[in-house]
């Protein structure tokens, strides 16, 4: 019942105090919305690490996909954006469906066999010009549409689209950790052998995995293109989308549910507020060594520490 | 036609040539550890711009900052070793992470020191031509090529008649066995990290000689390598060679007779053919994929 | 009674003195967001080198002081837009900088929603200038460049022309334009793209040395495009008359960095190197930039001094009217119209510059020489002419 109070206060906070301390200040609701667009691609990080058992280190791919795919359907087929978002995370999908060969990698293969993957999909947009614009890319993507007399495309607005559709994945994983299939993916991590035995398919499990966090990605990607309302290959693929939600994930703890997305908020924040204050133009840096750092000291992550200090002991994800 | 074709091969095969220099020291470590340093192509560039502050503070040729810029390159690389020696768990996928963080701190640090000009090489004898009957290339280019094949038989002949280098061997096929032999693996990987920096070095000079260098090129490089390391499979040496000739004459060819803007691609592409053809590589030993 | 009412006479007249002193001298703050760190932080630290320049300079002869706040964009979207919000709490008056079109899209997006100018020189998209935002001035373009490209090699007669240009978006648009216009007055033209990431330009060298066969070989990309190119070239010794490039290369690092690369290689350049700066304008540029970096002002820190200068005076202007809460930056900006070191500069309706046309230096002898348009040589082309 305590864990319930506090995610509902955690939500309260989240929803009505954010906004009625820092709405004017749209610098730091900037901030928070870039951070939580991180926390949403590191949740689908952390939800493929954790139950597909596969680290990827191309997540870029489904995060520019579904943003082009949104874009694009948005602007020449003159679609809502909300359906256009939607459709956005179906692109990522079918772009994680081209991937399903390579399921069947170990490890650092399958990591960096997404990574050409997201190389590939960045010079698809770049040459098909037609289509994506090539390397001049997309200008002028519509914003958040207003409905019910409230402007979503506002920073406020923007605010809380990304912050309830962090919520809803959230939400999703947890569900899906909970359900059957979870079990069967945790079992799976055990022995795989020993799973496939019992008859469970564990290809095919790993496969829905890949696409449920594609499209979760890809949701992500297509909210920041119609909040920057600006697209080009070298943006909508950049590493940043990789190399951010990682350190997010891995500082708040990618076992857990709320880390990578609170490891977002927190690595966005302090590096922008606190590191670039200090440091103008060394501060990523300090990003490389807190990575460092906390493989080193606490792969688990920050909440984990955070955790042991409070003495409270939490059942492994 | 053919002519163009020819060349491009030309330049392919001497273009690979510096692959694989650029491959070995990952391979190499890949190899012993099963740790993929992406910190790697941090180090090749990290040994190039000492070439350029050698060239341009003092005016000498870029080979002669091989010393300093071994003496740095080998040092960072043991830094790394130690880092990645210290992991407890989950080896494979937290140094993935851990290299990865190694390598931005290494480019930001290149970018503070050196600040984000491009360079290269402002030798005379490195640009000028050499002529081989109907095939043009750089001086920079043949030589390069052949330090490459030079170092690779080097290294080939140190992993299968030195003690050190057996004991490399010894410890990437069986670390336990190793052990029970009288080898102290952590000192073995420790060397294999150490041969990485000193091949590190030879590359990054090279590169600083007949390419040109800016901070953020040390991923790039270190995707190359990477793909090239799949393609030649593990622990093979001479397939590194191979699989580093054969990228280098796909890109040259891909770029002569379609279009430049799909060189990345044919890396990336012949990257995931290998992996879905023949994951243990072109010459990789038997391993199971699952 | 009375002694109060004077008193309350006094105090108010003290605080209007007080007032009006601070107006004139009151310190204008500008904020300048431009990328330090990612992939554009070599052009980005160009331009705002020029950009404090710039300030240095107005400050010793302006009674108004510029007070200059910068924050690194770090080659990002969401970051420009969060630099420029940020800056904008802090109270500057106006943007500057900006380096990429799709960082300057949404940053001057967000500096119009907060009703500040935005200025730059470090975007040639289209899309810029036909969003119809009011607060947008940008002192350079594309067609600039194609003017001064085209120009020359109309004059050296080019009948057949290899372009060789980056993917990129500012480049690929350039050469597109090149080559309309060259078509256009009936050469043949042949377009050669490539990759960014490509550092070996043999095979292309070696397609326009025997199959195009042309005379020329124009190429459109950075720095290292153009050695890369040069490089290959010089290796090939393809049959050509001439070979033009456009920005980043009429440089002095160039010439000093590329000795074997550089001679009777043609560029864009305003100036000519060693620099002569005919006007009192360029020589205290000159001077400020050697004493504060030690090295020549190159063609970035010319359009930062240049977009920062125009920003500077405006918001001199608006603040002797007394109209800078008012609109008056933008106001002023809107009427602004003379000669700087890039040429003359007045600001059309969608805030482009139409009056930009560069000019064409050429390498000679580690010196570099003004060759087109005749009006602005400083010398006499060395043509025909390769670097081997």
């Amino acid at each position: 019942m305590k864990r319930n109070t506090q995610v509902l206060l955690a939500l309260l906070a989240s929803y009505a105090l954010v906004p009625l301390l820092f709405g004017s200040n749209h610098y730091i609701m900037s901030m928070v919305v870039a951070a939580l667009v991180i926390g949403g691609v590191a949740l689908s990080w952390a939800l493929l690490g954790n139950l597909g058992g596969m680290v990827s280190f191309g997540h870029s791919a489904f995060f520019g996909v579904g943003a082009y795919t949104s874009a694009i359907v948005s602007m020449k087929l003159g679609l809502p954006v909300p359906l256009s978002m939607l459709l956005g995370g179906l692109g990522a999908v079918v772009a994680s469906a081209a991937m399903l060969p390579v399921l069947r990698l170990r490890g650092p293969y399958f990591a960096l066999a997404i990574l050409a993957y997201a190389h590939i999909f960045r010079i698809l947009a770049t040459e098909w010009k037609p289509v994506t614009g090539g390397a001049a890319g997309i200008s002028n993507i519509p914003r958040l549409p207003e409905l019910l007399g409230f402007d979503f495309g506002s920073k406020t607005g923007n605010y809380w689209v990304i912050l309830s559709l962090v919520v809803v994945l959230a939400f999703a994983y947890q569900r899906i950790r909970k359900s059957h299939y979870g079990l069967a993916l945790r079992a799976m991590h055990e022995s795989e052998d020993a799973t496939r035995v019992v008859g469970v398919n564990s290809t095919l499990l790993k496969a829905l995995m890949l696409v449920v966090s594609a499209f979760m990605c890809g949701l992500v990607g297509a909210f920041n293109a119609h909040y920057i309302n600006f697209l080009e290959p070298d943006y909508a693929f950049s590493s940043v989308w990789v190399t951010l939600p990682i350190v997010a994930a891995i500082f708040g703890g990618y076992r857990t549910l709320t880390g990578p997305v609170i490891g977002a908020v927190a690595v966005y924040l302090v590096d922008q507020l606190v590191f670039k204050a200090i440091m103008p133009s060394g501060h990523q840096l300090v990003l490389g060594l807190l990575l460092v750092a906390m493989v080193l000291l606490s792969p688990d992550g920050l909440l984990s520490i955070a955790r042991n200090m409070t003495g409270r002991r939490h059942a492994a994800a | 036609m053919t002519e163009l074709i020819l060349q491009a091969l030309y330049s392919g095969l001497l273009q690979g040539g510096s692959y694989a220099l650029i491959a070995l020291g990952l391979a190499l470590v890949f190899g012993t550890m099963k740790v993929i340093n992406l910190a790697h192509g941090e180090l090749v560039l990290l040994a190039a711009y000492i070439a350029y502050s050698v060239e341009s503070g003092l005016g000498w040729s870029p080979l002669l900052a091989i010393p300093l810029a071994m003496l740095v390159v080998c040092s960072t690389s043991v830094m790394v070793y130690l880092a990645v020696s210290r992991i407890q768990k989950d080896r494979e996928i937290n140094s993935l992470i851990l290299t990865y963080g190694l390598g931005v701190m290494l480019t930001n640090l290149i970018l503070l020191v050196w600040k984000a000009d491009v360079h290269s090489t402002s030798s005379s004898w490195m640009q000028d031509a050499f002529v081989l009957g109907p095939f043009f290339s750089m001086n920079s280019e043949i030589l390069f090529f052949g330090v490459s094949v030079l170092l690779m038989g080097g290294l080939w002949w140190w992993l299968a008649r030195s003690w050190y280098g057996r004991a490399v061997r010894a410890v990437s096929s069986n670390r336990d066995a190793a052990k029970l032999m009288g080898i102290n693996p952590r000192s073995t990987e420790l060397v294999s990290f150490v041969v990485a920096g000193i091949l590190a070095t030879f590359a990054g000079v090279a590169l600083f000689s007949y390419g040109v260098i800016s901070p953020s090129y040390g991923g790039v490089l270190t995707i190359k390598a990477f793909v090239i390391t799949v393609l030649a499979g593990i622990g093979s040496i001479p397939g590194v060679l191979v699989g580093a000739l054969l990228l280098g004459v796909a890109e040259a060819l891909t770029v002569t007779l379609a279009s430049s803007a799909l060189q990345d691609l044919v890396g990336m592409g012949l990257f995931l053919l290998v992996l879905f053809v023949m994951p243990n590589g072109l010459f990789g030993a038997k391993r199971r994929r699952g | 009674m009375k002694n109060s009412y004077k008193n309350l006479g006094l105090v108010a007249l003290i605080a209007c003195a007080g007032s009006w002193s601070s107006l004139h001298a009151e310190e204008l703050l500008v904020g300048v967001e431009v990328p330090l760190t990612g992939t554009l932080a070599r052009v980005g630290g160009g331009m705002h080198e020029g950009i404090l320049v710039a300030a240095e300079v107005f400050n010793k002869t302006s009674k108004h002081k510029i007070k200059v706040i910068s924050i690194d964009d770090e080659s990002s979207p969401a970051k420009a837009v969060a630099a420029v919000e940020k800056l904008a709490s802090q109270g500057v008056l106006a943007i500057t900088g900006g380096y990429g079109s799709n960082n300057i899209a949404p940053a001057s997006d967000a500096a119009s929603k907060l009703g500040l100018a935005y200025v730059t020189s470090g975007g040639v998209d289209d899309s810029l200038v036909s969003s119809g935002h009011k607060n947008f001035f940008r002192i350079n373009n594309t067609a600039g460049y194609q003017k001064a490209m085209v120009g020359l090699l109309g004059d050296m007669k080019a009948k057949s022309v290899s372009i060789v240009y980056s993917s990129k978006e500012a480049t690929s648009s350039l050469a597109r334009e090149v080559q309309k216009t060259l078509t256009a007055q009936g050469a043949t033209v042949a377009s050669h793209e490539f990759d960014p990431a490509i550092t070996d330009f043999k095979p292309i060298i070696n397609k326009i040395k025997l199959q195009d066969k042309s005379e020329f070989i124009a190429m459109v990309g950075y720095e290292n495009d153009y050695v890369g190119i040069l490089r290959a070239a010089r290796v090939l010794k393809p049959n050509v008359k001439a070979i033009v490039g456009v920005w980043s290369l009429a440089t002095s690092k160039m010439a000093a960095d590329f000795p074997d690369l550089m001679p009777n290689v043609y560029g864009t350049a305003f100036l000519p190197y060693p620099a002569e700066f005919k006007s009192a304008d360029g020589k205290a540029f000159n001077d400020a930039y050697q004493k504060l970096y030690q090295k020549e002002p190159d063609y970035l820190g010319q359009f930062g001094y240049v977009q920062a200068t125009l920003l500077f005076e405006a918001m001199a202007r608006s603040a002797d009217k007394g109209t800078l809460k008012k609109n008056g930056v933008i106001d002023e900006l809107n009427k602004t119209d003379r000669q700087t070191l890039i040429g003359r500069v007045k600001f059309g309706a969608n805030g482009d510059n139409p009056f930009f046309s560069h000019r064409m230096g050429q390498h000679q002898n580690g010196k570099v020489v003004i060759v087109w348009p005749k009006e602005e040589a400083t010398g006499k082309a060395s043509f025909p002419g390769v670097p081997w």
